[in-house]
Order: C-alpha cells, then sequence, then structure tokens
C-alpha cells in the first residue's frame, strides 16, 4: 500500500467499525478512539496499557442482579479495531487467548475478543524493549492485517479472513504487485531493527532453571525490601490478567452488579484464603510469586514465558524491578554462587 | 437471592473535622434519597433533628477526638451499635489535626491561642476539655473504616450497601497506583514529582493523578506500604528526608506514625 492512500485506508477501516489507535498524550501513548487519522502516532514504543484493555478491562459489570433474578452481562457483537499494535502485544494477546480461550472459554473474554479487529505496526525498539530475548520480536499470527512501514510504501501481511475481508472492501488502495525491491527493503529493514536491541539477554533461554537454582537466593529478599506492592508491573503487564470480583449493591440496597476488576499479586491480601490464611503475606514471597510464575511457570506449560518482551515494567516501575533487572540479578548470582558460568 | 428482615437502624455521627464524610452522604446526588430510604436513619445531625442517641446496627462516626466530651460520647456510640464504621480519614487515622498530637507542642499551641495559661476559656467549656487529636480506633474497636478526604460514593456505597443488607464487605487493601494505572496514567515519580500514590488507600479512583496532580495521600495509609522504599525514592527525586517524613505524616495519622518508629 502506497503511503500516500494510508489516510483514504484509516477513512475505509473507519467505516467498519470504531477504530482506536496509538494516540500521545503528554509523557505517554495509549489506545485511545481515532476520529482523525492526523490523531495517529505510530512513532511509539510502548502504551502504558496494551490491548488487554480491550479484552480484560481493569474494571468492567460481569453480571446484574436485583430482586428478580440475575442477568449477565455480555458484550453485544460490534467491531473494534485497533491499529498500531506491535509484534509484542499481539503475542500477549496470543497469550490472553490461550488462558481465556482455552480448556474453559471465558464468555466475557470471548466476547470482547470476538469484537476486537488488530491492525499490527512494525516497530523499532528502544533500550527497554527485550523481545528478541524473549522471541516476540517477529509475528506471523494473532493478527488481521500488519503493516510494515517501508520508505514509501506499506507492507501488509494478512493474518486472517476478518483481515482479508478489510483488503478485499480496500481494492485499489492496496497492490499484489510487488517489487523485488521493496522486498529487498523489506529484509534490509529488518535487519536493521534486529541489529537495534540494545536490552539483549542471552540468560533468557535457562530462566526457569536459573529461578530453580535461586529459588531461595537472597536476592528476592533484596528486591522484596524495595518493593512498593503497588502493583504497577502487573497492571502495565500485557499478559498479567489477574482479577478479583466484587458484588457491589446500589444505595437503594435492591439492586446491584458483579464487577470485574485488574488486580495484581505483588497486593497484600492476593493469597488469603478462607479463615484469614495468607500464604503470602510478605513482599519478598509475592515478588517471587510474581516471577516464578511468569518466567519460570509459563515455560514449564507453554514452553515460552509469560513476558513478551514489551518493557513496560522497565518502563514503570518507580523503583526499578523489572523483568531485565531480576533477571539479571539471577544470572548473576548462578554464575558467582552456583559456579555454573564457565 | 437475599432478602432483608428489617430495615437497619443507622446513626450518623461527626466529631472534630470539617463535616465533609457527612456532606459527602448528603451530596451523593442520585443516591442521596436512598440513602434515608434504604435504612431507618435515626440519627444523623447535619440532616436531621435527633438529639437521642438510639440503638443502632450500624453507626457511621466521622472526625476525630479530641475532647474528653467526645470521647464520652464515643464511648456511648460504641455501646449503642453493633457494628461502627470509622468514616473519613480524620476518623481512621486522626487526620491532618493528628499532625499536633505531641503533647508538649499541644500546649504550646494552646497557649498560642488562647493566651498565657492556655486554657479554654469558660464560655467554650460545653465543648470539654481539649486533648491532642486522635482516631477513634485509639479508644474503641471499629469493624471496618472507609477512609478518604472527604469519602467517594463509588468507595463508600459498595461498602455501606453490603453492611445494610446484612453482608460482609471484602477488604481487600490497595494503594492509588492500582486505580491510576485502571486509568492508563504515566507516573509521577519516574519524572521527577512527588506522588504518595504507592503509600496510600485508593478508592478514591485516582482523581488527582488522572488531573496530572500528584497524589499527596489523602486517603490516608495503604495497608501494605512501604515506608523506607518509599522515603528512599522521594530522596532520590530531590526530596529531604525530614520533606518526605512531612508529606507523609500530612494525612498518614497514627498508621504513619507507628511505621515511622518501626513498630
Amino acid at each position: 500500500m502506497p503511503k500516500n492512500v494510508f489516510p483514504d485506508f484509516i477513512e475505509l477501516i473507519k467505516t467498519k467499525g470504531k477504530l482506536f489507535g496509538p494516540v500521545k498524550q503528554k509523557s505517554k501513548y495509549s489506545f485511545e478512539e481515532i476520529s482523525d487519522v492526523q490523531d495517529l502516532d505510530f512513532d511509539y514504543q510502548r502504551t502504558v496499557l496494551g490491548v488487554k484493555k480491550f479484552l480484560t478491562p481493569p474494571r468492567y459489570k460481569t453480571l446484574s442482579f436485583d430482586k428478580e433474578g440475575t442477568k449477565d452481562i455480555i458484550d453485544e457483537p460490534e467491531t473494534n479495531i485497533v491499529i498500531g499494535v506491535h509484534p509484542c502485544d499481539i503475542h500477549a494477546i496470543k497469550i490472553l487467548d490461550r488462558l481465556f480461550l482455552g480448556n474453559i472459554i471465558d464468555p466475557y473474554y470471548a466476547s470482547k475478543r470476538e469484537n476486537l479487529t488488530i491492525i499490527g505496526h512494525s516497530c523499532l525498539p528502544d533500550d527497554k524493549c527485550l523481545c528478541q530475548s524473549t522471541g516476540t520480536d517477529m509475528v506471523e499470527d494473532g493478527f488481521d492485517l500488519f503493516l510494515t512501514e517501508l520508505e514509501e510504501y506499506y507492507l501488509v501481511w494478512v493474518g486472517s479472513d476478518k483481515g482479508l475481508a478489510l483488503t478485499i472492501a480496500a481494492g485499489d488502495l492496496l497492490s499484489e504487485d510487488i517489487s523485488d525491491e521493496s522486498i529487498r527493503e523489506y529484509v534490509r529493514w529488518q535487519q536493521k531493527r534486529s541489529s537495534m536491541f540494545k536490552a539483549v539477554m542471552p540468560s533468557f533461554k535457562y530462566m526457569a532453571d536459573i529461578i530453580t537454582l535461586n529459588y531461595d537466593s537472597e536476592i528476592w529478599e533484596q528486591f522484596g525490601e524495595k518493593c512498593l506492592s503497588c502493583g504497577t508491573c502487573s497492571l502495565v503487564c500485557p499478559t498479567c490478567n489477574c482479577f478479583n470480583v466484587d458484588d457491589k449493591i446500589l444505595m437503594n440496597a435492591e439492586e446491584g452488579f458483579r464487577e470485574r476488576m485488574l488486580d495484581s499479586c505483588t497486593l497484600p491480601y492476593y493469597s488469603m484464603v478462607a479463615g484469614d490464611h495468607d500464604f503470602r503475606p510478605d513482599r519478598t514471597t509475592r515478588l517471587k510469586l510474581y516471577y516464578t510464575h511468569k518466567l519460570k511457570e509459563y515455560i514449564g506449560r507453554w514452553g515460552q514465558p509469560g513476558c513478551v518482551g514489551c518493557g513496560r515494567c522497565v518502563t514503570y516501575c518507580p523503583v526499578d524491578i523489572n523483568v531485565i533487572t531480576v533477571s539479571e540479578a539471577l544470572f548473576g548470582e548462578v554464575c558467582d554462587t552456583k559456579e555454573v558460568c564457565e | 437471592m437475599w432478602k432483608r428482615e428489617k430495615k437497619p437502624i443507622v446513626g450518623v455521627f461527626g466529631f472534630s473535622g470539617c463535616a465533609g464524610d457527612q456532606l459527602a452522604i448528603l451530596h451523593m446526588e442520585d443516591s442521596t434519597i436512598d440513602f434515608f430510604t434504604s435504612a431507618d436513619i435515626k440519627f444523623f445531625h447535619m440532616a436531621q433533628s435527633h438529639q437521642e442517641v438510639p440503638k443502632m446496627d450500624i453507626a457511621l462516626v466521622e472526625g476525630s477526638i479530641n475532647t474528653q466530651r467526645q470521647l464520652r460520647e464515643l464511648k456511648e456510640i460504641r455501646e449503642m451499635a453493633d457494628i461502627v464504621v470509622a468514616l473519613g480519614t480524620c476518623a481512621c487515622y486522626g487526620g491532618i489535626q493528628y499532625l499536633g498530637e505531641d503533647e508538649e507542642t499541644f500546649k504550646e499551641r494552646m497557649k498560642y491561642v488562647y493566651g498565657k495559661s492556655g486554657e479554654v476559656p469558660e464560655f467554650l467549656d460545653l465543648v470539654g476539655k481539649p486533648k491532642p487529636a486522635q482516631p477513634i480506633s485509639d479508644f474503641i474497636d471499629v469493624d471496618i473504616m472507609i477512609p478518604g478526604c472527604p469519602i467517594s460514593a463509588e468507595n463508600f456505597v459498595p461498602i455501606y450497601t453490603k453492611l445494610i443488607s446484612g453482608l460482609l464487605p471484602q477488604k481487600y487493601p490497595m494503594p492509588v497506583c492500582v486505580e491510576c494505572k485502571y486509568e492508563g496514567n504515566d507516573c509521577f515519580l519516574l519524572h521527577g514529582k512527588y506522588c504518595l500514590g504507592p503509600v496510600t488507600s485508593a478508592g478514591c479512583n485516582a482523581i488527582c493523578p488522572s488531573m496530572d496532580i500528584s497524589c499527596v495521600g489523602c486517603f490516608g495509609t495503604y495497608e501494605g506500604a512501604n515506608y523506607p522504599s518509599m522515603i528512599s525514592k522521594l530522596k532520590e527525586i530531590g526530596l529531604t528526608e525530614e520533606e518526605a517524613i512531612r508529606k507523609l505524616k500530612l494525612f498518614g495519622g497514627n498508621k504513619v506514625e507507628q511505621a515511622l518508629k518501626g513498630d
């Protein structure tokens, strides 16, 4: 697709559903509803909240109740199109799909997912992007369309029937006539991008083993002492999806609703069970849960970490506890005390 | 389906503070009328003229205690109520006035205000002998705390409606940061500006950070707060230790005092 027809393409997409895309807001980026193509800003690294804000929103109602009975609240069919999604965030959606649409299908997630069309967009990394180390820098599926921005063209990959329908609707705006030079330019661009990664963590491949070796390490205490238990890491993480459920009654005491709220395993009562038993009353064990779940248990279960290398925890943790600092400290510990490095 | 036997009897009481929490109840607009119909409100000075403290199911108590007479009344409320709810940051943690809880500086201030003797003039005797401000939990058992300066309807209503329905509200302490990230905000602490979100109770919907204003901690202390780490973070962005502690103490009341003493 030639770049000069991109505004026309956006106008066309807008006729197919509600369009969301990355918008700059002061010091941050956010996926917001787009009315004017000028509002879109693809020159961004990461939004505060990923695409999970459409799929598992921070707070949403799942049920309403009154004196007569209860009623499920499932989203009506509609089309929400989010454009500008980076490969890491698409990988994150694939992880969420596996969890919510696996053995047990979550009807609330399913309706939101069904309503969402994903148009990916290429990106260039900053020093916080570690997707190359997590193996999520490239994406082959999980999107409906994917746009790679070259000098004069967008290279458009089609990833689903929904995506195909959009390209058919776009008609003349797209061309199947791709020159060898465009392909060469694409390969050169990929090579350039690959060489730009600064946060390269070879140790990530063995993180499951490293964490096992370090399960009782003092490193956890050091991070636990610093951790603010503020929950930011989980809330900005595109794969963290734990939620809390509460029934809220209105002031008339006759009707109400059930609400799901994003939760975080770093909060104090996260592991509290009946009888006030708390398995993880201190920050250290909670933080250990966060990282062993993300970097060890996921690998054991799915063969890949629960981290997609988006760099959000690296950006937003106020006290520098993130996948990079934790992994590096654990790796260093293994080298120093367990004598497994050459 | 749940069914209530009868409307519970509720009293709303106010001690030292700005009365903002009582006003917040009256100011809930859409819900104000429902507040007076969903329970049997038997005592609410700001809205009604009842004078006698009734036997109650639930007492909502606002404000801190700083006269002997208030202390007597508070104990009477505790005896008459099955459930006592501390309403607002003053009742929960002491509020801003807790900054002057130190006995010595309190005497000095009394002299500054009332002259050499530091005694309250006789005509003011109806309020009782003054003492430094303390949260109500220093004197009686408190069943539920709903902090806020003032309380927010979004936080107050779901807790209160559970109580009047005979259900137990969920206790799940969270800091302001959680609600701040719900709103998708950036973090002040990353840009060299102070913010007390990580040590402050949620419930406000992160209204200040969402308006680009740092959190000053008006919802009081968050149960999982890590004060040593917070203080070193504030120092890292340029505050002195003294400034950091002063900011934490502003609304932190007795909890911050205890935490700083290492209790």
